[in-house]
């Protein structure tokens, strides 16, 4: 008898079956706590001790005119901080392109270390080195108080100016180097060959930049972009948690914040909150979706 | 056949995936050491008396403690005690340091172990809803038999009827003997207007009619003792967020000291006869947040209210650099020897419109109440344990942190002349001596880091000591009046013609007691807990703007804006409930005076 062999599908399946399991365990798994909008659901009780009440939470969420204006207020920040984001996404090509233009190469590898740390350091510490630079007694305030520029403390951290923007800068700073990371190497993919062609053509650096490394890094750009643009809703909540407090809450409550504070920061309202976030996941895939049309349309590329 | 296999396959893996994640969620959570196969069988097989038990194994116990504010191994001369009486050392588990409010509970139940002895509030259905999820232990038949714990049928009877069981889950904490009208804190109440009495005696002592008249004085005090000790910037008012609950913590203070506390959105009297909404513009919550507006405006607010938390406050005060307090304990962490003897410290001022609310002794306890895991190690063990802290050294002993017990005889106090004395160690101790060491056949270490983390009353300290007939907690015992002698205390004493601030208080009909009762507030439904939330996040949002307004008309719109936007939420339909559970509150309260009489 032939010995049997294994056929090379289902080779190719053992292979990626790891994947798929991590993919089920992280993505998919999770998703039976979804149960929980649709129960009374109180801690310490086990959900089949609580009572299972439908779609109560979602009706509630949209109950009457000023629950409706709350949930409009955080989509419009959520909105905001995102659009932000997105706008300043230019910046990291940018940088990436200039930096590639350094000449000198212990310079180079200075500035990208030095950019790309603040990517490691979480946020919590991130807001403890904002706390003591920025605070009534921090160091940029009593430095002012004593050079006699200013009478009382300004108010950086608990005030509702600008708030919006502070994030966003916040985020930049943080995350620069590290988004310029994945450009760099795009650099490297382009063909050396066209560099050289347009320099017989007389091109300029800037000329070179414009017309070759820009282009070539734009299918990466569309990408992230459309990573980013699905990822709308999502803007983390890390960063707004240690920045909120009473005073700019009004701009700074985005919608994961948001469901966080209705839940886990409250006491025992993860019902409504699931639900909440269960319309997120509902209008984050739609939005995939329709970007992903568009790109289809326009570019004639699909990322799904 | 190919497709079949592939199908085995992916059945298999699927498998194996909901096999591998059903194991990750029955393991409880840790426990140091494994726990033998006793859980199931609550009843003890063993009647002997907890003296004559001998605890052959050495164990590390969890303490599940919402109210404990230290977390890990109870170390030092409290360690040791308990390890030469029980041969166990205790992890204390505390909420309040892991942060994260209920997380810590919840991700706990949900592994199905809180701990081998849990401590919890019983109120808003918590303690019903433990006990339904199988979390605590029967521990009826241990508690019968127990020394103490049996001699309070009264207060267990209390949490059987809330829990609707006849079965013993928990015992409640501060259980007392005295009559429901006796105030449960000692000399001095919870609350009160806490001065630096030595700034307030330079200023030639103003009159004070009420709350407002504080400002100017404050504002004078400020302009005159504009530093603290370490020659930092004082201000005569510091606040902080830490304990902001359904409202602005901080600001319910004053209502607290003309009688009221709170009951949800509600602010209640001490006799349960006046009912206010806090968001109402007359409540005295607002009159709060308009007083520290007022001061923020006179520039006598510290501006790191909004964001520092208690610890750094509590530096602040030690250096001296906040001039008004709250409560008699958060102004007298400057009450040190060295400074009382230089005349320097807080003590209460005479505001003659307050009338202090103060919680009466309660025959049944306190809403806290101690409990034995439902997979607890050696149960019996557990319930000598508990049964200890009840016991007259178990109070002395593991209460001195917070509440004032006197601490072990022989060491902190000893009976001279048929009487209790502070011994001269006694005296260093209580008065915060960070370096007293211990001696060495208690362990050695410092008194205070071997201090008792438990942070659990289980009697109440007023009551009376059958070792030593004086009350377990020091500061009522004569001798320890009369040795009230430094210059702070005499000036107080002969300024205020009183020999005690509850003296002081009876003397002009300025404290009202809220009758210990044991009624205890049933669950709120899930709707009205979710539109709680809601609200309070608007509430304590907005009155720290309010207290921190620019001007009058953005204190008014912020007010306005307030009020609309919970209204909006349905903060009527949580108010009715929070209005009905006072209702409860004050018929128990009755009842309870009725039964006294």
């Amino acid at each position: 008898m032939p010995k049997k062999r294994i056929s090379p599908g289902f080779k190719l399946f053992l292979l990626i079956s790891p994947f798929m399991l991590l993919v089920f365990i992280l993505s998919y798994f999770p998703l039976y706590g979804w149960a929980y909008a649709f129960f009374d659901y109180r801690p310490p009780l086990k959900l089949s001790q609580c009572d299972f009440v439908g779609l109560k939470w979602f009706e509630m969420l949209f109950r009457n005119p000023t629950q409706v204006k709350q949930l409009l207020k955080v989509m419009r920040n959520t909105f905001a901080m995102s659009g932000l984001g997105l706008l300043v996404s230019g910046l990291p090509i940018m940088f990436a392109i200039f930096l590639n233009e350094i000449k000198a190469p212990w310079y180079k590898k200075f500035v990208q270390t030095f950019t790309t740390l603040p990517n490691f350091i979480s946020w919590v510490l991130v807001y403890s080195f904002a706390f003591s630079l920025f605070s009534n007694s921090g160091m940029v305030n009593n430095l002012a108080i004593n050079l006699g520029l200013i009478d009382t403390p300004i108010k950086f951290l608990e005030s509702d100016n600008h708030t919006w923007l502070k994030m966003c800068l916040w985020g930049v700073w943080k995350g620069l180097g590290w988004s310029a990371i994945m450009y760099l190497a795009a650099i490297t993919g382009i063909d050396q060959e066209l560099y050289e062609a347009a320099r017989v053509d007389g091109a300029g650096r800037f000329r070179l930049m414009w017309h070759i490394t820009l282009p070539g890094l734009l299918p990466t750009f569309s990408v992230l972009i459309l990573l980013s643009v699905a990822n709308f809703l999502s803007n983390g909540l890390d960063q707004y948690y240690v920045f909120q407090n009473a005073f700019n809450r009004e701009h700074i409550q985005v919608l994961d914040l948001y469901v966080y504070n209705i839940s886990v920061g409250g006491q025992n309202s993860y019902s409504p909150a699931t639900a909440l976030s269960i319309l997120k996941s509902i209008i984050s895939v739609t939005l995939l979706f329709v970007v992903n049309r568009l790109s289809k349309v326009t570019r004639g590329e699909t990322i799904v | 056949m190919k497709k079949n296999g592939l199908r085995v396959l992916s059945l298999v893996l699927v498998l194996t995936m909901i096999l591998g994640l059903g194991a990750c969620g029955s393991q409880p959570a840790s426990n140091p050491t494994p726990t033998p196969s006793n859980s199931s069988n609550t009843t003890p097989s063993d009647t002997s008396t907890p003296a004559d038990k001998a605890y052959d194994k050495f164990i590390t116990i969890d303490m599940f403690n919402s109210q404990a504010n230290y977390q890990g191994i109870q170390s030092g001369w409290f360690g040791k005690v308990i390890k030469d009486r029980f041969n166990m050392e205790i992890n204390i588990i505390a909420p309040n340091v892991a942060g994260g409010g209920d997380t810590l509970f919840q991700t706990r139940s949900a592994a199905g172990f809180l701990g081998d002895i849990v401590t919890l509030g019983a109120e808003n259905g918590r303690l019903a809803d433990t006990v339904k999820a199988g979390l605590l232990m029967d521990i009826t038949d241990m508690v019968v038999k127990s020394q103490y714990l049996s001699k309070y049928p009264q207060a267990t009877d209390m949490l059987k009827n809330l829990i609707g069981s006849d079965r013993i889950y928990a015992i409640p904490s501060q259980v007392s003997s005295l009559s429901p009208l006796t105030p449960s804190e000692g000399n001095d109440l919870t609350y009160g207007p806490y001065l630096r009495w030595d700034y307030y005696m330079a200023l030639g002592a103003p009159r004070i009619r009420t709350l407002e008249d504080l400002l100017p004085i404050l504002k004078e005090m400020q302009d005159k003792y504009p530093t603290s000790d370490s020659g930092k910037k004082a201000y005569a008012i510091s606040l902080f967020k830490d304990w902001d609950g359904n409202m602005m913590c901080l600001a319910k203070q004053p209502a607290c000291m003309y009688g009221y506390d709170e009951i949800g959105f509600a602010l209640v009297s001490a006799d349960g006869k006046t009912v206010q909404s806090i968001i109402d513009s007359d409540s005295e919550y607002i009159r709060s947040l308009r007083f520290f507006y007022e001061a923020n405006q006179l520039g006598i607010l510290d501006p790191d209210s909004p964001t520092q938390n208690w610890d750094t406050l509590a530096a602040k005060y030690a250096d001296g650099a906040v001039h008004w307090s709250p409560w008699p304990w958060q102004g007298q962490i400057y009450n040190t020897v060295e400074h009382k003897a230089e005349g320097k410290g807080f003590m209460i001022a005479p505001m003659e419109d307050m009338k202090i609310f103060s919680y009466g002794c309660n025959p049944t306890g306190n809403k806290y109440c101690i409990a034995v895991g439902s997979k607890a190690q050696d149960p019996q063990r557990m319930v000598d344990f508990i049964d200890w802290l009840y016991s007259p050294e178990g109070v002395m002993m593991s209460c001195a942190q917070t509440t004032g017990s006197c601490g072990p005889e022989g060491l902190t106090w000893e009976m001279k002349d048929g009487r209790p004395v502070l011994t001269e160690f006694g005296v260093k101790a209580f008065s915060g001596d960070q370096t007293l060491m211990m001696p060495e056949s208690w362990g050695g270490g410092t008194y205070k880091d071997g201090i008792s983390q438990l942070n659990y009353q289980a009697v109440s300290t007023m009551e009376i000591n059958p070792l030593n007939n004086a009350p377990y907690n020091y500061s009522l015992w004569p001798s320890y009046l009369e040795s009230n002698t430094t210059p702070l205390d005499k000036s107080w004493k002969e300024f205020m013609k009183a020999e005690t601030t509850l003296d002081y208080l009876s003397q002009h009909n300025a404290y009202t007691v809220a009758p210990g009762n044991s009624y205890i507030p049933e669950a709120a439904p899930a709707e009205i807990d979710t539109l709680r939330n809601q609200c309070r996040e608007i509430i304590k949002a907005n009155s720290w703007k309010m207290v921190f307004a620019a001007n009058d008309a953005e204190f008014e719109a912020l007010l306005k804006d307030m009020q609309d936007t919970v209204k909006g939420l349905g903060y009527d339909e949580v108010f009715a409930f929070d209005v009905k559970i006072a209702e409860n509150t004050r018929k128990a309260r009755e009842e309870a005076i009725a039964n006294a009489k």
